[in-house]
């Protein structure tokens, strides 16, 4: 029965952790989302864990532990994908910001030279 | 030399090139008094952008190094909004005579071309023709170039190229960044650009080390190839 007072605790404490940090502003709500969710998943199948295991009986898994293990593989590929195209978006916004600023400093230059 | 009835910005990228890049800005000057001289510092640690500057040229720092397609594509920022009516790639190394300049811009100037790229095997002429291997890998590209889009490029890695004010604002828009080359003849064909070749001879390079290193000639035709591959799947973007 410990176990899933342990998946319980762990899954709360999550859920906290990811509210503390959009409180203290260290998570936009965008990125928040997501791990909110998760996080309300996992709380939900720690108390109903009964339902859990008749889900995965009805999928086929012989043991629930592989299909926890399995969903939450497919969680953090999931996750990685999303956080790469994050990455990516970032990457463009910075190769255009460092363009700019650097034909701003030219023109910047060529102005102060014809003002002399 | 021509009347400068175009205004004509010659676009240098330039990654830790100070052994070459005086030389390089120099001759343009020699060669062509009548173009404007970018000079794109990719976030060069050494003189680059000094000898540049030194040497008569506009130079544009980047902060930090951005890779040859995202410097190359600044140049084509600054050309649009500048207003030039044609822009010419010439590669910071050296490699590039510039007494063929006039001779690639010449289809852009009587609107026979959109875009020129200078080719080391139109002609079976002299200088640098590249190692074995890496004229196998550009071999290569030909053909695939020529599979995916029906233009046959002989020398689809030169960087020796003139573009007109529609590839300018297509290529300020979108440019590909990793290894732009092969790529941006894809690119400009599926925005229907007219593109030729013009014969050029090209040296070896006079200092330093170029990007493409022999034993990576491989890796880099494979990334290229599915730099390729992925455009061609990509949604096409929004012409304006």
């Amino acid at each position: 029965m410990n176990i899933h007072v342990v998946a319980m605790v762990v899954s709360v404490v999550i859920f906290l952790f990811v509210i503390d940090l959009v409180r203290r502003r260290r998570l936009t709500f965008k990125y928040a989302v997501g791990w909110l969710l998760v996080s309300g998943a996992a709380i939900f199948f720690a108390v109903f864990y009964r339902l859990l295991f008749a889900f995965a009986a009805f999928l086929g898994f012989e043991l629930p532990s592989n299909f926890i293990f399995f969903a939450l593989f497919c969680v953090f590929v999931f996750l990685s994908l999303l956080l790469t195209v994050f990455l990516c978006q970032q990457n463009d916004r910075n190769d255009v910001m460092a363009q700019k600023i650097a034909l701003l400093e030219l023109e910047l230059k060529e102005l102060k030279k014809k003002l002399k | 030399m021509n009347i400068p009835d175009k205004k004509i910005l010659v676009i240098v990228p330039a990654f830790n090139e100070c052994g070459n890049i005086g030389r390089t800005v120099e001759e343009i000057r020699h060669e062509a008094p009548h173009v404007d001289i970018l000079v794109i510092d990719d976030g060069s640690i050494d003189a680059t952008a000094k000898e540049a500057s030194l040497a008569g040229g506009m130079v544009v720092s980047l902060p930090f190094n951005l890779g040859i397609g995202a410097a190359v594509q600044t140049g084509f920022q600054y050309a649009r909004s500048y207003q030039y009516d044609i822009a010419v790639q010439v590669d910071g190394d050296g490699q590039h005579d510039s007494s063929f300049l006039e001779k690639i811009v010449e289809p852009i100037r009587r609107d026979g071309a959109d875009m020129v790229v200078g080719s080391r095997f139109l002609e079976k002429k002299g200088g640098y023709r590249s190692s074995f291997s890496r004229r196998v890998g550009i071999n290569f590209f030909v053909h695939l170039i020529n599979v995916l889009t029906g233009v046959k490029i002989n020398d689809p890695t030169s960087g020796f190229r003139a573009y007109n004010k529609k590839m300018i604002i297509l290529f300020s828009e979108y440019y590909p960044h990793d290894f732009p080359e092969p790529e941006a003849i894809v690119v400009a064909q599926q925005a229907a650009a007219r593109i030729i070749e013009v014969p050029v001879v090209m040296r070896k390079r006079e200092s330093g080390s170029s990007s493409i290193r022999y034993f990576k000639t491989l890796y880099y035709m494979a990334k290229v190839t599915l730099a390729i591959l992925l455009h061609m799947i990509r949604q096409k973007r929004r012409n304006t």
